[in-house]
């Protein structure tokens, strides 16, 4: 009865908690997989290992952080199974496009395949860094790399994203 | 801190609230604008990232917790709105601890913060313009101005045509504000530099000189050198 009565507890503690970071972490995964379907994909079998583990979390205010290091894992775990091909990005954006489209603002759809469009090791920090809002130093834990590598690459990223939203010549260049 | 370090510092961290940093950003203008156009790419990184990702279908879904269904459609939208009424207290917030410059002040200050780019005087390629000025729906008559410098720059958080153009009065600074309409033609002076904005048929066209005489008629003229998508 007793047990009963926690397991619906745990249930309705991890529904609530899914329903509130499922929307940052399908973005998270569709930054990362640069794929709508396959971030869906990733979210729903990262919430299952979620579930499978919930217990191991000691502290709920942890719970974003730990949902995005099962994303990711689950996301490189994807990855590796099913063997993608570095596909043209060309072909990505394309795919994507209305994902990537914003109805009022070019600047943000420009953003967007601009972002699209940069690598892996560059796109990752930038997105835990402005969109999940994590500091240099949680965004090396969840890398696995050092701070002062985390602030090259994320240095690095706006660069290219400057670059590649300036255009124009090379004389143009600063 | 020197320059170097604080733009690599901001470039990875455009909000850094370091002593230093702030310590810098006080005593150099460039470097403040700098960080200025960081932080207004980060927030169009911020809007950019925020991509509207449908929920999947609940045929699609099998068995497991309830929660692994995706939230409804309402709460989707109140969480949504939420943002964005945070997102407004906090540009809102942002915007009156700041004195407003004026789009005269904005575009002499931009101007002025790429000294080097009226340095050029090699012409740019006709197609070299055109791939600057293509995505703004803009495009300049053929053979009309020499252009020595044309890049697509960050400007009030649009990304907008910055051309250096030749004229008998010496090199002059257009920016294409798509994004900006104006009700009428503005002219400001101040140390050296002239800017006049004008209404265009799309947003407003700013051009700044540096001790350059006539910047009236040079922004007119240049403005009929301009055609417009419909």
């Amino acid at each position: 009865m007793n047990d009963d009565k926690g397991d619906k507890g745990r249930q309705t503690r991890f529904a609530a908690l899914c329903e509130s970071l499922r929307p940052d972490l399908v973005r998270f995964a569709f930054w990362l997989a640069r794929d709508r379907a396959l971030a869906e994909d990733v979210v729903q079998e990262a919430m299952l290992r979620a579930w499978k583990s919930f217990e191991s979390l000691d502290d709920e205010a942890k719970a974003k952080q730990w949902m995005l290091t099962i994303v990711r894992r689950e996301h490189a775990r994807t990855w590796e199974r099913k063997r993608l091909e570095v596909t043209n990005v060309d072909a990505l954006v394309e795919a994507e496009a209305e994902v990537l489209a914003s109805e009022d603002d070019a600047a943000v759809t420009e953003m967007r395949e601009a972002l699209f469009r940069l690598e892996d090791d560059y796109r990752e920090p930038l997105v835990l860094q402005v969109m999940m809002g994590y500091t240099t130093g949680e965004i090396a834990t969840q890398m696995g790399l050092t701070q002062g590598a985390v602030l090259t690459r994320l240095f690095r990223a706006r660069q290219k994203l400057r670059a590649a939203l300036e255009g124009g010549s090379p004389e143009g260049e600063r | 801190m020197n320059c170097l370090e604080f733009r690599r510092h901001v470039g990875a961290e455009p909000s850094s609230t370091e002593a230093t940093v702030g310590a810098h950003r006080d005593e150099c203008p460039a470097c403040a604008r700098y960080q200025a156009e960081m932080q207004a790419m980060d927030r169009l990184l911020g809007k950019a990232m925020l991509v509207d990702l449908r929920p999947p279908r609940v045929a699609d879904e099998g068995p497991g917790p309830a929660a692994l269904r995706a939230p409804s459609s309402s709460r989707r939208w109140l969480a949504m709105a939420a943002s964005l009424v945070a997102g407004v207290l906090v540009a809102a917030t942002l915007w009156v601890s700041y004195p407003a410059p004026t789009l005269a002040d904005e575009v002499i200050g931009h101007a002025a913060h790429e000294p080097m780019s009226w340095t050029a005087a090699q012409p740019l390629t006709p197609e070299a313009v055109a791939d600057v000025l293509d995505r703004s729906g803009a495009r300049l008559r053929p053979g009309a101005v020499t252009v020595t410098f044309a890049k697509r720059c960050l400007f009030e958080g649009h990304w907008v045509p910055h051309l250096v153009v030749q004229t008998e009065a010496g090199p002059v600074t257009v920016f294409l504000l798509g994004h900006r309409s104006v009700e009428a033609a503005t002219r400001i002076e101040e140390e050296g530099y002239a800017a006049m904005v004008l209404p265009a048929p799309r947003g407003s066209i700013a051009v700044v000189g540096h001790n350059v005489s006539g910047i009236d008629a040079i922004a007119r003229q240049v403005l009929e050198e301009v055609e417009w998508e419909a």
